[in-house]
């Protein structure tokens, strides 16, 4: 035993010098390959893009405001909105009582005090009984009423944020209002059922959460303006409420009162009806963060430009070829190569992350997306036949990537479908929210892991047969799924240690696509979440169909069309590479290996409810059968439970048939398992 | 030192190498010559672990053909030379000795006399900039890196011009004096014939031919004799049945016939026309004209579908020798009288 540990150990040490090898290589090749004028002028612009986000992040902690000023406002130092017009870097307070109106002043703060109430030369809030601004009639004279406006709800917002007793700064109104379940998809009203108590806000609209500061009354009443800062408004409602953008610290304070921390969707800030798909809701965007967090991905755009050129040279010109004969594995040359590109974009992640004020977590939360970036990179390059296809790889990796990483994480504050991107937690992290470790998990697993398969993947091609030939792209993916795979022979009994082991293979790669599933699906929800319900639903289901249905038996259509698996004309008439039985047992064989493949690695995947995803009316249907079946007899329980294996074993042997019999049946078969599925997953979510 | 058995490679339904078998003794240098798509580089990658065979054995050094600790024993040359054009000749060598974990200062020498004895400058020059034949030296430098038992070089000599041939295939030879394996492909027979211990000759995926260049020449291909006649052999039964053409060559008439038996009746047919044999030269066939007269006819069982017939059978080409007094091969001329002496 201490041997065998010893000799793995010598083994890991050799294998990780041979990597640390080829990666020293690799960057004096990167390097050598850019003459100076080149890495000077980026250089150049480097040090131009650092100056400018020096500059930028410099004047924000000198307060070098461009707007500072700008605004004159006549105002008594004993206004009790003298604090508020001092607190604003565009107003400078000027004294009323010697200001004149577009002269000396863009606006004057009047205040209305109650007769009889001032006994000295201090104003209290109490004694107010109106305040009026009142502008020059110019346009610079609205735009200081404005400002001025503002400033006095940003104001009101610090007293309340301020303010110990946070129920009494901001009241919450709930009504209650029950309503028959329906099963149908028309159930607009569980969308939000993930959101606890801001569930009935929904259904009536009266119910606006924290909407009703106080500042949010409807803002101004005419061009002059006034801002009524009159305590808050408990009974306004939503439509008012909408008008503000107060809600910001509502949805933090929410967030920890969600399950596991995710923000709450009822950020009744928005709107009443805050609640359900971005359809009928106004999102409280991130802004700031969110644009922070798009940096992490300015660099990983040109990083994969320079990592797919490496890996497209090795393969023009057969300039790898002598690299495949030296000691190393395709494994090590290929981690070798990689290892100074993650490590750049670790290097720049971090830099980013403290420029920005993000933490660890959005380095870590960002290192799953570079290793996505550089996996789907890695394998477009061992894919594209020439620089010309690497661009449109890299463009597409770009384009998906981005979209995927960014688009859910717009939704942060507003639903936990936005976990589905690493880039939420960057997000979280840059608004100082904390996340849980399963969120974390939920968010960066299914990246990493996928990544890890792209490498997987696009390691199945290199190799001489694969890298240097002029394949097209669909021939090298089922290349690079084929190689995996083994001859199955079904004629030498079902416990042949060679029949086990061939369709263990077809297992694992089956569940091998499941993180790619997972994404997939994940992606299907968020992009089918805008939609409304009754379209969202039915084709979010066919889509999880296809998906799954086209996971199952994409690997043993690669089997069957590249040779490993015997492929006859006629069923029963031929016999499989390797194999005695003929194609039909064969085809049936691998179906049901690679659908229990897919059953047990979807169980495993079960971590969807460990965030409250299936709360949500979308998620729940997507994700049904491997959440809510509490409440049922053991027999029932068992049955359900069961019943996804023997949907997958059934059409994934359908489609595996038809993969034996060539493309255009395995196309008609698919189409059938496609459909079949559906069927199931219709007759799940009407029963759930 | 090599060991091939069995060995067959498939690419879909085409064989690129069907049932070849061939060892390869210590220090020899082993040539596999054949034309263009006869399976020479395949089985060469084979023999190189850079492809894998789809049936078969092949063993280099005592491990199987791919085996990380057999590619130590072995330096691969490929039929083309494409470097890291960013690169300069010793940078590039040195990460190769790297990646066989030969310390630098061994490294070094060894870079450095092969580079010697290649005649190689510019060693800090960036490849990109160097001549095909530079980089081609630089390719076999490489090769030797990591002081290989088995060297593997395909097509070593291609493209390049006589000077740089020349110096490559004096190379070669002198890897056999200095007890490597080499095992060596070409195209060009002169090549092969100036190198080679002993040659398999390959055609459409098979091994048609294997041995010594004399024992093959001696195997496949015969020695011709032709007869001038000052007028044209009278067409006699006897000339009928040797199958014999006679053509004119300036003022004389030339009569090709296979053997010595054949000279005769063709002496008695110009009898029967009036006239004599004025020379008789005897050919001997080169290499080429064993090639061409092997691999003249198709092979059958190109295909996986159709492995029928006896695939190792040479039939001879009837058209194989229509060369003038001018063609290569060894020709000696005999008086009429030598010649039927």
């Amino acid at each position: 035993m201490t041997d065998r540990l010893r000799r793995a150990a010598r083994r890991l040490a050799v294998s990780v010098r041979r990597v640390l090898r080829v990666a020293r290589w690799e960057s004096a090749r990167a390097s050598g390959g850019v003459d100076r004028r080149t890495l000077a002028a980026g250089v150049a612009l480097l040090l131009v893009a650092g100056g400018v986000v020096g500059v930028g992040v410099a004047t924000g902690v000198a307060g070098l405001d461009v707007d500072r000023d700008v605004y004159r406002v006549g105002v008594d130092a004993e206004s009790p909105y003298a604090d508020a017009i001092e607190a604003e870097p565009s107003l400078r307070a000027v004294p009323a009582g010697t200001s004149s109106l577009g002269d000396s002043a863009d606006a004057v703060v009047v205040t209305v005090v109650r007769p009889g109430s001032v006994d000295d030369e201090t104003v209290d809030a109490a004694d107010v009984e109106d305040v009026i601004v009142r502008a020059s009639d110019t346009r610079k004279g609205e735009a200081a009423a404005a400002a001025v406006r503002e400033a006095v709800e940003a104001h009101n917002e610090r007293l309340m944020r301020a303010e110990p007793n946070r129920t009494a700064a901001f009241p919450v109104t709930v009504t209650l209002r029950y309503v028959g379940r329906t099963t149908g998809f028309d159930d607009g009203a569980t969308l939000g059922g993930s959101d606890g108590g801001s569930t009935g806000g929904s259904t009536d609209g009266s119910a606006d959460g924290t909407g009703g500061d106080g500042s949010g009354d409807g803002g101004s009443d005419d061009e002059s303006g006034v801002a009524d800062g009159g305590t808050g408004d408990g009974e306004s409602d939503g439509a008012d409420a909408g008008g503000t953008d107060s809600g910001d610290g509502a949805a933090e304070s929410d967030g920890s009162d969600g399950l596991l921390g995710v923000p709450s969707i009822g950020g009744a800030a928005f709107g009443a009806d805050t609640v359900g798909s971005p359809g009928s809701i106004t999102p409280p965007f991130p802004f700031t963060s969110l644009l922070l967090a798009f940096v992490f991905l300015v660099p990983m755009n040109f990083l994969i430009q320079a990592y797919g050129s490496s890996i497209l040279d090795e393969r023009t010109n057969r300039r790898g070829e002598p690299l495949l004969v030296t000691p190393l594995s395709p494994g090590e040359i290929v981690a070798g190569k990689t290892l100074p590109y993650a490590a750049t974009a670790a290097v720049v992640t971090t830099l980013i992350a403290a420029l920005v004020g993000g933490g660890a977590l959005s380095v870590i939360a960002v290192a799953p997306v570079a290793a996505a970036f550089l996996g789907a990179t890695f394998v477009g390059a061992m894919f594209a036949r020439s620089f010309k296809e690497l661009t449109f790889v890299t463009v597409g990796v770009s384009v998906l990537l981005t979209t995927y990483a960014f688009v859910p994480a717009i939704f942060t504050n507003v639903t936990p479908v936005a976990l589905v991107s690493p880039l939420t937690l960057v997000v979280f992290d840059l608004q100082g929210e904390a996340v849980s470790a399963g969120e974390a998990l939920f968010s960066t697993a299914p990246m990493a892991v996928g990544a890890a398969l792209l490498f997987g993947l696009g390691l199945g091609v290199y190799r001489e047969e694969d890298m240097f030939s002029q394949k097209p792209v669909t021939r090298k993916f089922l290349d690079a799924l084929a190689v995996r795979l083994s001859p199955v022979s079904v004629g030498s009994g079902l416990l042949d240690r060679g029949l086990l082991r061939a369709l263990g293979a077809v297992a694992l790669l089956t569940a091998c696509t499941i993180p790619f599933v997972f994404v997939a699906e994940l992606l299907a929800v968020a992009v089918l979440f805008a939609l409304p319900v009754t379209v969202s639903i039915p084709v979010l289901l066919v889509s999880i169909a296809f998906i799954e249905e086209v996971a199952k038996s994409i690997a043993l259509y690669a089997g069957f069309e590249r040779g490993v698996f015997g492929r006859t004309d006629g069923v029963d008439a031929g016999e499989g590479r390797g194999g005695d039985g003929g194609t039909l047992r064969v085809a049936l064989a691998v179906g049901i290996a690679s659908g229990t493949g897919f059953f047990v690695a979807e169980k495993v995947t079960a971590v969807v409810q460990a965030v409250g995803l299936t709360d949500l009316f979308l998620g729940r249907a997507a994700f049904a059968d491997v959440a809510g079946l509490s409440g049922l007899p053991p027999l029932a329980l068992a049955a359900l439970f069961f019943a996804p294996l023997a949907l997958h074993v059934a059409t994934t042997s359908v489609a595996s048939v038809g993969a034996s019999r060539g493309r255009t049946a395995y196309a008609v078969a698919l189409t059938l398992a496609t459909l079949g599925h559906a069927a199931y997953n219709v007759g799940v979510v009407s029963l759930g | 030192m090599i060991e091939v058995s069995g060995l067959r490679k498939t690419y879909g339904d085409f064989a690129a190498v069907v049932d070849s078998d061939f060892a390869v003794d210590d220090g020899e240098v082993f040539g596999i010559v054949g034309p263009n798509g006869a399976g020479k580089t395949t089985t060469l990658k084979v023999i190189a672990g850079l492809v894998e065979p789809t049936d078969g054995e092949v063993t280099v050094a005592g491990f199987d053909a791919g085996d990380s600790e057999m590619r130590r024993h072995l330096g691969f040359l490929p039929e083309e030379s494409p470097l890291y054009e960013e690169m300069t000749a010793l940078s590039y060598l040195r990460f190769f000795a790297d990646l066989y974990d030969v310390p630098r200062e061994v490294a070094d020498e060894r870079i450095g006399a092969a580079l010697d004895r290649l005649e190689l400058d510019h060693r800090e020059r960036r490849l990109g900039d160097v001549s095909k034949g530079m980089k081609r030296k630089v390719a076999i430098a490489r090769s030797l890196v990591n002081d290989p038992d088995v060297l593997v070089y395909d097509e070593p000599a291609s493209g390049l011009d006589p000077v740089t041939t020349n110096s490559v295939l004096a190379f070669t030879r002198e890897l056999r004096e200095t007890g490597k394996t080499v095992v060596f492909s070409a195209h060009n027979l002169y090549h092969v014939e100036s190198v080679c211990d002993r040659v398999a000759v390959m055609n459409e995926g098979r091994i048609v031919a294997r041995g010594s260049v004399d024992e093959i020449r001696e195997r496949h291909g015969e020695t011709t004799y032709r007869v001038f006649t000052d007028v044209e052999p009278t067409a006699t039964a006897a000339l009928a049945d040797l199958d014999a053409t006679t053509e004119a060559v300036g003022d004389r008439f030339r009569t090709a016939v296979p053997s010595m038996d054949a000279v005769a009746a063709v002496r008695e047919a110009v009898a029967d026309a009036g006239g004599e044999v004025v020379d008789i030269r005897s050919r001997e066939p080169s290499l080429e004209d064993v090639f061409l007269d092997i691999v003249g006819r198709p092979m059958p069982g190109r295909y996986t579908g159709d492995r029928g017939g006896d695939s190792l059978g040479v039939e001879r080409n009837s058209d194989s020798d229509e060369s003038d007094e001018g063609d290569e091969g060894d020709e000696t001329s005999a008086t009429a009288t030598e010649a039927t002496e």
